[in-house]
């Protein structure tokens, strides 16, 4: 659906995307991660025409976009980062306005925008001013537009900043149901957003593609080591040693909780150690009461990843 | 071509239900009845009637008033697109950089020409004070011309606005580079019309000064070269407008 080969765009004093490179597959979901400022809005705006490339190519939909880029623009619906709308329209005139200037053919245009509003659940709002709506629906009022003409891909930035808990939650669902017709590049800083909804993960960072897979093959690539943590009743100096003398295992941390209980994070070779630690506390005679590996969330992966790639480039 | 249309139903209606529309509407009105009580007051003191087109359309109040009025219609039409990120929006549908900029220019323009309507009252009122043994008052001929010259003095100088509303996206900076602009120059060749010394200065403000041709329009003379002037400047302001649009998007 999507194929960005060696795309590089300048601005006056950096350089914003540099060679990116990537594909995405008809009806996938996928995440584009990356800190603010790293390229994800540059690249998305270049996804949809709006700003020239300085080189390399996009396809999408097999349409080059720099030389048809009205075929892409038609097969694109894009949400830009702050949703903009006209305040002064009603929904209605805004969905029927921006409907006939995608061509959609206004003999199919009233049932399709009394689509896309019960998709998006507009239909209470037709009748009121833009202006007046709570950001959740503003944002709704913009899924809506970048659906009326019923594209193949859909193209959001940030579809969900600024949006209380309960919106959020509304308007992943409602991509998530979007998600069965269309293909979708979605592009966030928050984590969740992408756990929650997408197949797989893209990271761009100081405007490079620095991993792109999905979120368990993302996890395992980071831990080739484990982290075990370990609660014992015992003295902090000979724990600390006893476990080191292991093979194959280091005390990272160690802490003396509140309760009197010894907590230690432990860096082991693999999460399957966890049998050794136990044998050692019946071994000593510790009271033992947690023997876990610590989960890496996306947030680790994703720090660890812009971080490291960061750190080299 | 129905991408045109629907942009522009879209400009008339922004220009219609924004509220500085009115306030441009109320005060340019005043200022037009200031004018025609002027008029009337010039030709009971016992002005030549020939003159009263020239007092209707060429009068230095609504000379001065336009670049005033016009940067306050135009101001908003790509400052706040670029603002609210509507731009961005526009854009990437199939929508053609030309075909906005003209649209955004008609609409100005149809909302310029609602400004003038008044006209046509004075018209009715002057030719119901006029004494039945004088035909032809005032002369159809010259009310045409000058209406034309309004047309075209006032496209050009929407197009000025509509460029100065490319170039920023700070409404308050269109309009005052707008007024800059325009009044600028009209005061500049009007000057160099009328007041320079040298002969050469004097040419070339009479061939530029929208005062001089307003006073021509307004007598019936309708010269080519003025019209082709006017057209072009239009025009090359239009274009410089689609390339900023097209070039300026970050």
């Amino acid at each position: 659906m999507i194929k960005v080969s060696g795309v590089t765009k300048k601005y006056p004093a950096r350089l914003a995307v540099d060679n990116v490179s990537f594909e995405v597959g008809r009806g996938e979901i996928v995440g584009f991660l990356g800190p603010n400022g790293a390229g994800k809005t540059t690249t998305m705006r270049m996804l949809t025409g709006y700003l020239p490339m300085n080189s390399g190519t996009i396809e999408v939909a097999g349409f080059d976009i720099a030389t048809q880029a009205r075929e892409v623009r038609s097969r694109v619906g894009y949400l830009p980062e702050s949703c903009p709308l006209y305040p002064e329209m009603r929904v209605d005139e805004y969905l029927k306005f921006r409907a006939s200037l995608k061509g959609v053919k206004s003999s199919a245009r009233r049932a399709k925008i009394n689509e896309v509003k019960e998709q998006c659940g507009l239909t209470e709002v037709g009748k009121r001013i833009i202006g007046q709506l709570s950001k959740g629906y503003r944002q709704r009022v913009g899924l809506a537009d970048s659906l009326v003409h019923d594209p193949d891909l859909l193209v959001l930035d940030e579809p969900t900043v600024g949006l209380d808990p309960y919106q959020i939650r509304q308007v992943r669902e409602l991509i998530t149901q979007l998600a069965e017709r269309h293909t979708i590049l979605l592009s966030t800083h928050i984590l969740q957003e992408v756990e929650a909804i997408c197949e797989r993960i893209l990271i761009i960072n100081e405007g490079k593609i620095v991993a792109s897979d999905t979120e368990e093959n993302l996890h395992r690539q980071l831990q080739a080591c484990s982290i075990i943590e370990i609660e014992i009743m015992a003295d902090k100096e000979t724990a600390t040693r006893e476990v080191s003398a292991l093979e194959g295992m280091d005390v990272r941390n160690a802490s003396e909780l509140a309760d009197g209980w010894l907590w230690l994070e432990i860096e082991a070779d693999s999460a399957s150690m966890r049998v050794e630690l136990f044998n050692l506390a019946v071994a000593e005679g510790w009271p033992l009461r947690e023997l876990s590996e610590q989960q890496h969330s996306l947030e680790d992966t994703f720090v660890q990843i812009t971080r490291d790639k960061g750190a080299k480039s | 071509m129905s991408v045109f249309v629907c942009l522009l139903k879209k400009e008339l209606r922004a220009c219609f239900y924004s509220p500085i529309a009115y306030v441009v509407m109320f005060f340019f009105w005043a200022l037009m009845g200031v004018n025609f009580i002027w008029l009337l007051s010039q030709l009971a003191a016992g002005e030549s009637l020939t003159l009263s087109t020239q007092l209707m359309f060429s009068g230095p109040i609504l000379t001065f008033a336009m670049p005033f009025v016009v940067p306050l219609i135009t101001m908003r039409l790509f400052a706040e697109e670029r603002k609210l990120g509507t731009l961005e929006a526009l854009l990437t549908t199939s929508v053609r950089v030309p075909e906005l900029v003209l649209s955004k220019f008609v609409g100005a323009v149809v909302f310029y020409c609602a400004l003038l309507l008044p006209t046509i009252i004075y018209v009715y009122i002057l030719k119901q004070l006029c004494p039945a043994t004088i035909n032809d008052f005032p002369d159809g001929g010259s009310l045409w011309s000058g209406a034309a010259g309004m047309l075209f003095v006032g496209a050009l100088y929407v197009a000025v606005g509509v460029f100065m509303s490319s170039l920023t996206s700070n409404q308050i900076i269109a309009a005052i580079g707008g007024f800059a602009l325009i009044f600028g120059s009209l005061v500049g060749t009007a000057f160099m019309a009328y007041m320079a010394q040298s002969p050469g200065l004097r040419i070339m403000g009479q061939y530029y000064s929208s005062f001089a041709h307003m006073m021509d329009f307004s007598r019936g003379v309708l010269d080519s070269r003025i019209i082709v002037m006017y057209l072009t400047h239009t025009a090359w302001f239009i274009f410089a407008t689609v390339k900023i649009v097209e070039s300026k998007r970050a």
